[in-house]
C-alpha cells in the first residue's frame, strides 16, 4: 500500500510537526488569553492564564523542532542558508521568539497578581483589568503570532527560490 | 527526495496556505478543548466555566477551522489531479470525513457536559468522553499530517 519514505520527507514531517506544535500552541494560548480578558473575577483570570502554560510548552517545543529540522531541510534539499526567504524566516523566528518570551513574562506577572487578588477576596480589580489590557503585553504576544504567520507565508511561497 | 517538493506550481501556494491555516487552527482548537475539558474535571470549583469554554472553543474555533482546512484541501486537490487516487490523499480524506462527525459529536457532548456542570454534576461522563474523543481526534490529525507531508506511496 505505502511506498518507502525518503529522508527528506521524514525531515519535512518533523519540521511540520514542529509547526503544528508552535502554531497550534499559539492558537490555544490565544483562546485562553481571550477567555481571560472577558472575565472579571481574579480567580477565574488566574485559572485561565495558568492554562496557557500547557500551550507555552507546545510553543517552545515547536519553536525548536521547526528551527532544527528546518535548517536540516535546507541542507537536505540543497537550498542555500543565505537564500533571502530562509534568512528572513530565521530573522522572523528570532524576533517572534523574543517577543513571545517577553510577552509571556508579562503575562506571568499578571497571573501572579490575579492569584494574589483571588486569595485576598477575589473582588474585581481595575489594576488587574488594566494589566490584562496593557498594550505592550498584547503587542508582544500578538506580534509574536504575526511573526510566526509571516514565516508560514515564506515557507509556502518561498519567494526567490 | 521528492521532486514535488521543489517544483510545486505557484498556483498551488494560496490553496496550500488556506489548507494549512485551517489545519493549524484546527489542531490548536482541539488542543485547547482538551486542556479546558481536563481542567473542568480537575478543578471542579470552576467546572461550569471551563465546560462552557470548551463548548465555545469547539463552536468558535474548531468548527470554522475544520471548514477552512477542508475547503483548502478540496481546492488544492482540484489543482493536483494526479494525486486524487493516492493512498496519502485517502488517509487525509478519511481523517477529514470522519473528523466532521467527530467535531459534531464533540460539540454535542461538550454541550451536554456544560449543562450537567451547571446543574451541579461537576464531573459528568460526557466531559470525560470529550477528553477521550478529542485526544483520539488529535492523534488522528497527527496521522493525517504525517500522510500529507511524507506522501507514502506517491
Amino acid at each position: 500500500m505505502f511506498g518507502a519514505v525518503s529522508t527528506y520527507e521524514w525531515l519535512l514531517f518533523a519540521h511540520v510537526t514542529g509547526a503544528f506544535c508552535l502554531l497550534g500552541g499559539a492558537v490555544a494560548a490565544a483562546v485562553f488569553n481571550v477567555a481571560a480578558l472577558r472575565r472579571e473575577r481574579p480567580s477565574e483570570i488566574a485559572l485561565l492564564l495558568s492554562l496557557t502554560r500547557s500551550a507555552v510548552v507546545a510553543v517552545i517545543a515547536g519553536s525548536f523542532l521547526t528551527l532544527v529540522f528546518g535548517l536540516w531541510l535546507v541542507h537536505e534539499a540543497s537550498y542555500g542558508y543565505g537564500d533571502g526567504w530562509i534568512v528572513a524566516a530565521i530573522v522572523l523566528w528570532v524576533i517572534g521568539s523574543a517577543a513571545g518570551e517577553a510577552g509571556g513574562r508579562r503575562d506571568a506577572r499578571t497571573r501572579e497578581l490575579a492569584e494574589r487578588l483571588a486569595a485576598e477576596g477575589d473582588a474585581p480589580s481595575a489594576e488587574l483589568a488594566a494589566r490584562q489590557r496593557d498594550p505592550l503585553s498584547l503587542a508582544l504576544s500578538y506580534g509574536s503570532g504575526a511573526a510566526m504567520l509571516a514565516i508560514l507565508v515564506l515557507m509556502v511561497w518561498k519567494p526567490g527560490a | 527526495m521528492s521532486a514535488l517538493a521543489f517544483v510545486r506550481p505557484n498556483g498551488w501556494d494560496l490553496p496550500l496556505f488556506v489548507h494549512l491555516i485551517g489545519a493549524f487552527a484546527l489542531v490548536g482548537g482541539v488542543f485547547a478543548t482538551i486542556v479546558l475539558a481536563v481542567g473542568a474535571r480537575r478543578r471542579t470549583q470552576h467546572a461550569a466555566l471551563l465546560s462552557r469554554l470548551a463548548l465555545r472553543t469547539l463552536l468558535a474555533v474548531v468548527a470554522p477551522a475544520f471548514v477552512v482546512m477542508r475547503v483548502g484541501a478540496q481546492w488544492i486537490l482540484s489543482k493536483e489531479k494526479f494525486a486524487e487516487n493516492s493512498d496519502w490523499v485517502g488517509v487525509g480524506f478519511a481523517v477529514s470525513d470522519i473528523g466532521a462527525l467527530v467535531v459534531i459529536a464533540l460539540a454535542a457532548l461538550a454541550w451536554r457536559a456544560s449543562r450537567r456542570t451547571h446543574a451541579g454534576d461537576l464531573r459528568p461522563t460526557s466531559g470525560a468522553i470529550v477528553v477521550g474523543l478529542a485526544s483520539f481526534y488529535l492523534a488522528a490529525l497527527a496521522v493525517a499530517w504525517w500522510a500529507m507531508t511524507t506522501k507514502p506511496g506517491s
